[in-house]
């Protein structure tokens, strides 16, 4: 296989495997989650209400209303930042759409690439916040494992990769491939590590959510 | 006289080298916010290497969204035809147009520029 066959097949094929692999993994889980709740703790749904499920998860998405955020502010506003750019850079950069109306003809709009690049220099300054603040703090320290450094890794590659591709410093075809590399490893590895909590989270804030609104009569933020 | 000379070389020198310059970027003047350099292009240069002869690779026509075999299009410039958005008549942008012109034949020969840093040079 020639550099130009492998170029075309892992931003090619290599994609639509990756959202395959993605959207598949997904509702597997989802379903293997919901399936595993009815089998052993199937009283959860005489009181599961969708209003305090919605208002419990609208609670915990708006930014600094949750007790715990307030009680932390840096450590929050650095950690809404970061979950927040996760999507927003990958998804309205102009070489990704660029890419996707080369194959798919669909386009949307994008943010301009010198806004991009700032907004990628913040991803990776809070990727390395996380790793300082579980080696420097102490409780944080207690608790952390060698996954957890790990994880952070991942996710912070295709940021790191994308930054010095855009830059074109160093070797550039092979910064480029470990971008495209690490962004379908992040894609795939989302149904089967901790990085589902994106998908978890809601179910939890539906099913605290509705135990405290529509049981205890209480808020859960 | 040896000075008017070197001079005169020097000159020679620097304008060849803008005027190269020129030739080898492809112009675009059709796009409003542009966000990258503009991709590198000789056409006499490329066309000798890729041993292209058939204008109509690249400088073709289409009606009704069907090629017109045995025409050409080297007067009209591309985006006269591909429009910077998508329309119902046109249904490929010129940024696709560009892009996929480039990148299609380059997969297909392995040969050429595929990657967006190898044309868009910083």
């Amino acid at each position: 296989m020639n550099m130009h066959t492998f170029i075309d097949f892992i931003m090619g094929e290599m994609v639509i495997v990756s959202f395959v692999i993605f959207i598949a993994g997904t509702c597997g889980r989802l379903l293997w989650t919901f399936i595993h709740i009815n089998k052993t703790e199937n009283f959860i749904f005489s009181y599961l209400s969708f209003k305090y499920s919605l208002r419990s998860i609208l609670a915990w998405l708006t930014p600094f209303l949750p007790v715990s955020s307030r009680k932390k502010p840096f450590f929050y506003s650095i950690s809404y930042t970061f979950h927040i750019l996760l999507f927003i850079v990958p998804i309205f950069l102009l070489s990704h759409i660029t890419l996707f109306e080369e194959y798919l003809n669909w386009s949307w709009i994008s943010i301009n690439d010198t806004s991009a690049d700032i907004l990628t220099i913040i991803v990776i300054l809070c990727t390395l916040f996380f790793v300082t603040r579980r080696v420097v703090v102490k409780e944080v320290k207690y608790i952390t494992r060698t996954s957890d450094f790990v994880f952070i890794i991942i996710a912070s590659l295709p940021f790191i990769t994308g930054f010095l591709a855009y830059h074109q410093l160093f070797a550039y075809k092979i910064i480029m491939i470990a971008h495209v590399i690490s962004g379908e490893i992040m894609l795939i590895l989302i149904p089967f590590t901790r990085f589902f909590h994106m998908f978890i989270a809601p179910i939890i804030r539906a099913y605290t959510g509705s135990e405290f609104g529509n049981v205890r009569g209480a808020k859960d933020w | 006289m040896k000075r008017y000379l070197l001079i005169i070389i020097i000159i020679f020198g620097i304008s060849s080298i803008v005027l190269s310059n020129q030739q080898s970027v492809i112009d675009r003047s059709v796009f409003k916010n542009p966000q990258r350099s503009s991709a590198l292009f000789n056409h006499d240069d490329h066309n000798e290497k890729a041993e292209l002869e058939d204008c109509a690779i690249c400088h073709h026509v289409y009606e009704d969204k069907k090629l017109v075999e045995g025409e050409s299009s080297e007067d009209d410039s591309c985006s006269s035809c591909h429009t910077l958005k998508r329309t119902e008549k046109n249904i490929i942008s010129i940024r696709t147009a560009f892009h996929k012109r480039c990148k299609r034949c380059h997969f297909k020969v392995s040969k050429g520029p595929v990657l967006c840093g190898e044309c868009h040079i910083k």
